[in-house]
């Protein structure tokens, strides 16, 4: 009986790798430069946020979910607060319900820049990653006039926003928004009709309909297989009903197809934010309800009942009363969803992070199956992964 | 086609008539409580049947409630897009009960359920590769039980005797200071609430209300 | 034959108090007369090594982004010589950017293990300095130093590009402090 040998090699892509997006170790399995099999290793950013919520305040654990997908921060705080409001039953003031969808699609932005101009790169074009992180900077300055910190902001808090936006802020957002076409004119310029990054792209990783439902992939890689599901539309939060915009659809559904979609959807986000600044109206923006929003600074030096407040709120925090939930917002990779169980006390007792990108890594090897070595890191690239959600 | 309501898809799910079977609806959301046996039919109708069609599995995660009995919650979540509504199920099991696999009805179910193997110990019969996934290679425990140590056992440190990186046990140079918000003296404890003297105050303890302090 | 000293030779200039432009003509003018230029050794290579530090890319989590944006358009980190380069041999540098777990501790001391000599390490971030914000967790190692020696520790989480572009330039300080070459008598 004639034995057939395995001719396949053993590739460690190892955790240290630039193009691995992060920690990523890939053990593939190559016959010459196919790809037999993809087996990635995750787990090299497991930090523990499930149990250390755990152990936190609800007000202590909103920084956490900045730190998961680190390139689109305000996007996930989005989920756990708006997770919080279900369960307390509380209602966000208009111009905080309008701040933070402007935000949201300022931040979509900010990772769709990240993740074209590094996949740019990981394909072998280094401009487009020294234009758009320059318009990334303009961003991060924003987050830090109404934050105080460039990247992670901790701004959306059960109820509203933080703190009410610094004069001058609108108006310079307004000018990004005016000149951003242009930018992203730019990159296209660079991309779009490049011969080279569409040799590259085009029908590589190719995941039809059915796979991606059978998958769990969301977002924008569902949307490049031709499936028109976006949660801004189908199951809206905050003021997203009452915004106008276009959601892209994807044909194909191989890299070159959700790079367009990845494109088109920042287009309709400047949209969106020039919509918010037309409509933004005044009022506070944060909810009312004392015994969830702390109290103005001014006031807490100067009223008792203020200083109690806010006393009891920043040590033992508010209790939030028993029940679950599970609330998914539209976060620029996916579906990004937080299913939070309260006991009644003062801290969650279970906070499960679905993270988009864990659902996409699995398909990495039906993806990347027949295609060569050098197909794998344009794969994922065009996948949007980031670790901090997929390892938490 | 006609919109999908709660109780049209409680209706349907009676149709498969399992016993044991908890419906309820709690802030707008479904949640179905079945048995561990039931789980993969219904997983299946769910997904197959022309007036539901839950096409995706969008989060398998699992729950400790340590003291009850059985002690863990697995809880899967469906989103069908064609009827735009979510479902939750739930399937009660102890440790040394084995779930059966999803992995043949949602291929997306296979990291998932690594993943809650990994932190709670859950086994899954049918899973082609359950090995841990988010935790160290040699990892003892499964740390997101309840009676797990937020700080573990052992803690890694590089040994330039042995050239190589050691585990040792773990030594917090100040340990995780986990206030109990019961009261502000010292004398209260969770055994006796009440401070001598104090017996005619009413005094409860975790109050249970709405957003009070 | 003995070890030469600046203060053995004549005319010897003492360079430490010029402008750059003083300092500029003056290199010019001996090069242009004498056709060389004397200078200390243990200067001279301070000057190779921080003036070209090669850094390796060890982002493990955000703050991998904030040593992206220091090394983008606007805190260009190619002007002050430090190219990131893919590969431990060919580094000097470890920038660890990052959350340190378990389970990438030993990955992290095989790479740094690969670097040659003169190597440095810059912890970046209240993750790497100390464990960070996750410092309680069961699979954080509590600082970047219990497996590798750390030579500058840049705070803030994430520290912003400036603060980043600071730590580099502490580093170089560092180095040109430290520099000792070891002459050998014949």
């Amino acid at each position: 009986m004639i034995e057939q040998e395995n001719n396949t090699y053993q590739l460690n892509f190892g955790p240290q790798h630039p193009a691995a997006h992060g920690v990523l170790r890939l053990i593939l399995e190559l016959d010459g430069e196919l790809v037999e099999r993809a087996d990635p290793h995750i787990g090299f950013l497991h930090r523990g946020t499930e149990k250390l919520i755990e152990y936190k305040t609800y007000t202590q654990a909103i920084p956490y979910f900045d730190r998961l997908d680190y390139v689109s921060p305000m996007n996930q705080e989005h989920a756990f607060a708006l997770a919080v409001e279900k369960l307390l039953g509380l209602d966000v003031p208009l111009r905080g319900q309008y701040i933070r969808v402007m935000f949201c699609e300022l931040t979509r932005i900010m990772n769709h820049i990240l993740n074209i101009t590094t996949f740019a790169l990981d394909v072998g074009a280094m401009t487009p990653l020294l234009w758009g992180f320059e318009d990334r900077e303009i961003l991060m300055g924003f987050y830090e006039r109404v934050s105080g910190s460039r990247m992670h902001a901790n701004y959306f808090r059960p109820g509203g926003v933080h703190q009410d936006l610094p004069p001058g802020l609108l108006e310079d957002i307004q000018t990004f928004t005016t000149n951003y076409t242009k930018s992203i004119d730019d990159l296209e310029r660079l991309l779009t009709d490049n011969r080279i990054f569409k040799q590259r792209t085009v029908n590589i990783g190719v995941v039809t309909k059915e796979q991606a439902l059978d998958w769990g992939f969301t977002g924008p890689m569902l949307r490049a297989s031709n499936v028109a599901w976006d949660l801004r539309r189908s199951q809206p939060y905050d003021v997203y009903d009452q915004m106008e915009f276009n959601v892209p659809v994807g044909k194909h559904g191989d890299c070159y197809d959700r790079y367009l979609v990845r494109i088109y959807e920042m287009r309709e986000s400047l949209k969106i934010i020039q919509q918010c600044l037309n409509q933004m109206p005044g009022g506070p923006v944060m909810t009312l309800n004392k015994k969830v929003a702390p109290p103005k600074r001014s006031n807490m030096k100067t009223g008792m009942e203020d200083m109690i407040h806010h006393f009891k709120l920043y040590t033992e925090g508010y209790h939030v009363p028993a029940g679950e939930t599970y609330t998914a917002v539209e976060a620029p990779k996916g579906e990004f969803g937080v299913y939070l169980i309260a006991d009644g006390s003062n801290k969650p007792y279970r906070c499960k992070i679905r993270a988009p990108g864990f659902a996409f890594l699995q398909g990495l090897d039906f993806m990347a199956k027949g295609h060569m070595l050098a197909d794998i890191p344009a794969i994922i690239g065009s996948m949007d992964i980031v670790f901090g959600e997929i390892d938490r | 086609m006609t919109p999908l309501t709660q109780q049209s898809i409680i209706d349907r799910i009676s149709t498969l008539s399992f016993e044991n079977i908890e419906i309820t609806t709690l802030l707008g959301e479904l949640s179905v409580t079945v048995s561990v046996d039931k789980i993969l039919p219904l997983l299946s109708f769910l997904r197959d049947d022309h007036t539901l069609m839950f096409k995706q599995l969008i989060d398998i995660c699992a729950v400790d409630y340590l003291g009850r009995s059985p002690r863990y919650d697995i809880v899967y979540h469906l989103l069908s897009l064609q009827f735009n509504c979510r479902i939750r199920l739930k399937v009660a099991v102890d440790e040394s009960d084995a779930t059966p696999s999803a992995i043949h009805i949602f291929s997306t179910a296979n990291w998932f359920e690594r993943e809650i193997f990994d932190l709670y110990g859950l086994v899954f019969m049918g899973h082609p590769n359950l090995h841990r996934i988010l935790t160290d290679y040699n990892f003892q425990g499964h740390p997101l039980r309840k009676d797990f140590p937020l700080s573990g056992y052992v803690e890694p440190l590089y040994d330039p005797i042995q050239k190589k990186v050691v585990y040792n046990p773990v030594v917090l140079p100040q340990e995780f200071r986990d206030f109990d918000f019961l009261s502000p003296w010292e004398g209260m404890t969770p055994q006796r609430p009440v401070l001598p003297g104090d017996e005619k105050a009413n005094v409860t303890i975790a109050p249970k209300v709405t957003g009070t302090l | 034959m003995g070890i030469i000293t600046s203060t053995d030779l004549p005319n010897t200039f003492q360079y430490k108090h010029l402008s750059a432009q003083d300092m500029t003509a003056h290199l010019q003018d001996e090069g242009a007369n004498k056709g060389y230029v004397l200078a200390k050794l243990d200067e001279v290579a301070a000057w190779a090594q921080a003036g070209s530090l090669w850094p390796m890319t060890f982002g493990l989590a955000c703050c991998a982004v904030e040593m992206m944006q220091c090394a983008a358009s606007r805190y260009d980190l190619d002007r002050i010589g430090t190219v990131f380069r893919a590969s431990p041999r060919q580094s000097d540098l470890m920038i660890v950017a990052g959350t340190l777990t378990n389970k990438m501790a030993p990955a992290l001391r095989k790479v740094y293990d690969q670097m040659a000599e003169p190597r440095y390490v810059l912890s970046m971030g209240s993750c790497a300095n100390g464990g960070g914000y996750y410092h309680y967790s069961y699979s954080v190692t509590r600082g970047c130093d219990r497996i590798v020696p750390v030579d500058v520790y840049v705070p803030g989480c994430p520290p912003t590009a400036e603060a980043l572009l600071y730590g580099i330039m502490l580093l170089q300080k560092k180095i040109r402090g430290a520099q000792t070459t070891v002459v050998v008598r014949s």
